[in-house]
């Protein structure tokens, strides 16, 4: 079943998406998709069972976002051997904002996946998939809520639970009250 | 119900539920657009008792997060501690002792029946009957004097600790949690033969607010809200943590999806997790209740990670994002309510504005846990 | 002349208020108004273990127009501070107000440096008569508040107050 996964990711992504120690991790695979095809994997992650369990943002405002991808030099390591990814990427510091979608699953084998997609942060905007998966809706409010982060053709982006006024993203690490 | 609006000229208003309303428990707010006595449109507006946790997450060390966990949810806050120290215990690799382990699943189920009793009692109130309310704060009571002799605190405990608990329980602890549940075996039936069988009852609940599995899955519901949709899915048992492998439980599930399945799927749970102390207390061995090697400052490796754990409501899900030092990078914080909140509009559409009522009050909202 | 026959109470407004004051002391309405932790605690004080209504202030009413006591139970954002505000205006007078549990004295917990999103605490809205501190005070420490609020109105102390050992 993973292995299917997989490979139906790996039409998809440019990307090879890893393997994580669940043990470690608590998800099993890591997938890194560019905005447009944010809709794409949720399509796929849908069509096959899967459930959003929740949408998140990271703001890595002057740092380098922290990756699962193995370094060409650290290749050796392999896949699986959780602790040994403990690294951090060496990227040069850009500034970026993540939106970590994790799905889940109800039926069949235990399966967590981890989609994530770096964004420019002076433009954050990738599209909903909101469409697609209803409850998707309340969890891109809370992340636009809290990143200014812009999910296109999303039906209302309104505050959810910030004030209806609010004009500030508190979770954005440059954010001052 | 579009076309039901229609055949009535559009003739509707908006009737404005809450912040402060009785049925809402709590801060929430529901705008409806009403067509008479139905429901045409019903929007939950939040955020009414958002406590920026999130953001605390990031402004405080990872050990001083954890009295933030137990005021989440209020109502079963331990399993949001376990949530909480399981996803850190989990990056920084700390084995935890094997008694407090068990402990931890004895304080977390006994957690799970106060938060279920309290959720009957005021899921009983919201339809109109008082009495069985102080029935189930009398057992509760119960089950708080147990969790308080050993947590120090009535409602929100912050009892464990990375790589163990707080402190040991007691023989007092042992045998109070055996007389609770010889207790609570004695008192359930009264709960069934006056709620359960009371034909009101089962006349606001049968059929009503039917929640399909496919819904369920769409909009990420989880907890006792997916199992009354027929769904046999558990954290505790699909994804296993803590001893929970080691002890032999039933996940009721009934497949109506209706306001009478999601309240049978929690009657039943009391009466599971009533099993599961039982067999944790039978097995509960001799040991430290604290990992030896936990450093005084924790730093996580830098790196994200996931955990879930079944809390009272669904799954609560936490996912931590570390650079490495004493401080939480991110903090996210997946609440089961929020997912199970938000099918509400859908699942309201065309039902009587006292059914939708019912149909809230089953679907045993925290508004703090929404609203974080 | 008559001055002994016009001495009769109805004149005289001080003593009908005090029994005012004391119908008022021994049967506050609370208001149903739960807004966070501290709400579980207010309704266990209302139900079998603990029992308000001992002390005549169980009649717990989901309208502000038919209280004449407040207890802000949890903690108030900035959201919710409107809302709150208006619910205080709408309360007839004569009316108290209970600040329950930490985030109502101050913001308890919730106040840190760059906080967005709460009020620190209720008397930033309006006067607050009963402090009740604790996180979340439990039922006894509010029937004491009750209680204390109880001699605000009256002037004196209807049960004995419990000394700590």
């Amino acid at each position: 079943m993973l292995d299917e996964l997989k490979n139906e990711f790996a039409s998809l992504v440019p990307v090879p998406l890893i393997e994580t120690d669940y043990r470690f991790k608590g998800y099993h695979l890591d997938v890194e998709v560019g905005p447009d095809q944010v809709v794409a994997a949720a399509e796929l992650l849908d069509r096959r069972g899967f459930f959003l369990e929740a949408i998140t943002g990271v703001d890595w405002l002057g740092k380098a976002p922290l990756s699962n991808q193995p370094e060409v030099e650290a290749g050796e390591a392999g896949e699986g051997g959780g602790a040994g990814k403990a690294e951090a990427a060496t990227a040069p510091p850009t500034d970026k904002m993540e939106v970590v979608y994790d799905y889940n699953r109800t039926v069949g084998e235990l399966c967590r996946v981890a989609v994530r997609c770096r964004l420019d942060r002076a433009n954050p905007e990738l599209p909903t998939v909101s469409r697609l998966i209803p409850g998707a809706n309340w969890h891109e409010r809370e992340t636009h809520d809290f990143f200014g982060i812009i999910f296109s053709g999303h039906p209302d982006l309104s505050p959810l639970l910030l004030p209806e006024d609010a004009d500030f993203h508190p979770l954005r690490k440059d954010f001052k009250a | 119900m579009n076309d039901l609006a229609r055949s009535q000229n559009q003739e509707t208003f908006v009737l404005n539920l809450g912040p402060q309303h009785p049925a809402t428990h709590g801060v929430l707010r529901v705008k409806l657009t009403m067509d008479g006595e139905y429901v045409v449109h019903a929007e939950p507006v939040l955020g009414y008792v958002h406590r920026m946790h999130e953001k605390m997450g990031e402004n405080r060390t990872w050990a001083q997060f954890m009295p933030n966990t137990a005021r989440l949810d209020y109502l079963g806050a331990l399993s949001y501690n376990h949530g909480y120290v399981k996803v850190v215990e989990q990056a920084m690799g700390i084995e935890v002792p094997e008694r407090a382990e068990y402990l931890r699943v004895i304080t977390v189920e006994l957690n799970r029946i106060a938060s279920h009793l309290l959720w009957y009692g005021a899921f009983v109130l919201d339809l109109g009957g008082f009495t069985p309310l102080l029935y189930a704060f009398d057992d509760r009571e119960h089950v708080l004097d147990l969790l308080e002799s050993v947590t120090g605190s009535r409602l929100t405990f912050c009892y464990f600790r990375f790589g163990g608990l707080y402190n040991d329980v007691d023989d007092n602890f042992v045998g109070g949690a055996r007389a609770f549940i010889k207790r609570l075996r004695r008192r359930l039936p009264d709960y069934h033969n006056l709620v359960t069988k009371n034909i009101i009852l089962i006349k606001r609940l049968k059929d009503v607010g039917v929640l399909s599995a496919e819904m369920c899955r769409k909009y990420g519901a989880t907890g006792p809200v997916l199992r009354g949709s027929g769904v046999d899915y558990d954290v505790r048992r699909n994804e296993p943590y803590s001893v929970y492998p080691e002890l032999d439980f039933e996940v009721p599930v009934y497949g109506e999806g209706d306001s009478m399945a999601r309240y049978m799927v929690r009657m039943d749970e009391i009466e599971q997790c009533m099993r599961i102390v039982e067999q944790a207390l039978d097995k509960l061995p001799e040991g430290p209740v604290v990992a030896e090697k936990v450093p005084k400052i924790l730093k996580p490796p830098p790196g994200d990670y996931y955990s879930a754990v079944e809390a009272a409501r669904g799954t609560f899900g936490i996912r931590i994002v570390s650079d490495g030092t004493n401080t939480p990078y991110r903090m996210k914080l997946r609440s089961p309510t929020f997912s199970n909140l938000s099918l509400f509009g859908e699942a309201s559409r065309g039902m009587l504005l006292p059914d939708a009522l019912a149909l809230m009050g089953s679907l045993d909202l925290v508004i703090p846990e929404i609203d974080r | 002349m008559g001055k002994e026959s016009l001495q009769s109470a109805i004149i005289r407004f001080a003593p009908l208020d005090k029994l005012l004051d004391l119908g008022r002391a021994n049967s506050l309405w609370p208001m149903t108004f739960g807004l966070a932790c501290c709400a579980i605690e207010m309704m266990a004080t209302g139900a079998a273990r603990f029992d308000l209504a001992r002390f005549g202030a169980e009649v717990f009413r989901p309208s502000p127009r038919q209280c004449d006591v407040m207890i802000v139970a949890g903690t108030i954002s900035k959201k919710m501070a409107p809302a709150v505000q208006t619910l205080y205006d709408q309360m007839p007078e004569p009316k108290w107000v209970i600040a329950m549990g930490n985030c109502a004295i101050s913001g308890g917990p919730f106040v840190f440096e760059g906080q967005y999103g709460i009020v620190e605490g209720a008397d930033k809205l309006f006067p607050v008569d009963v402090f009740i501190p604790g996180c979340p005070p439990r039922p006894e420490a509010l029937i004491e508040g009750i209680l204390e609020l109880e001699e605000k109105v009256t002037g004196h102390r209807r049960w004995p107050r419990v000394e700590a050992v």
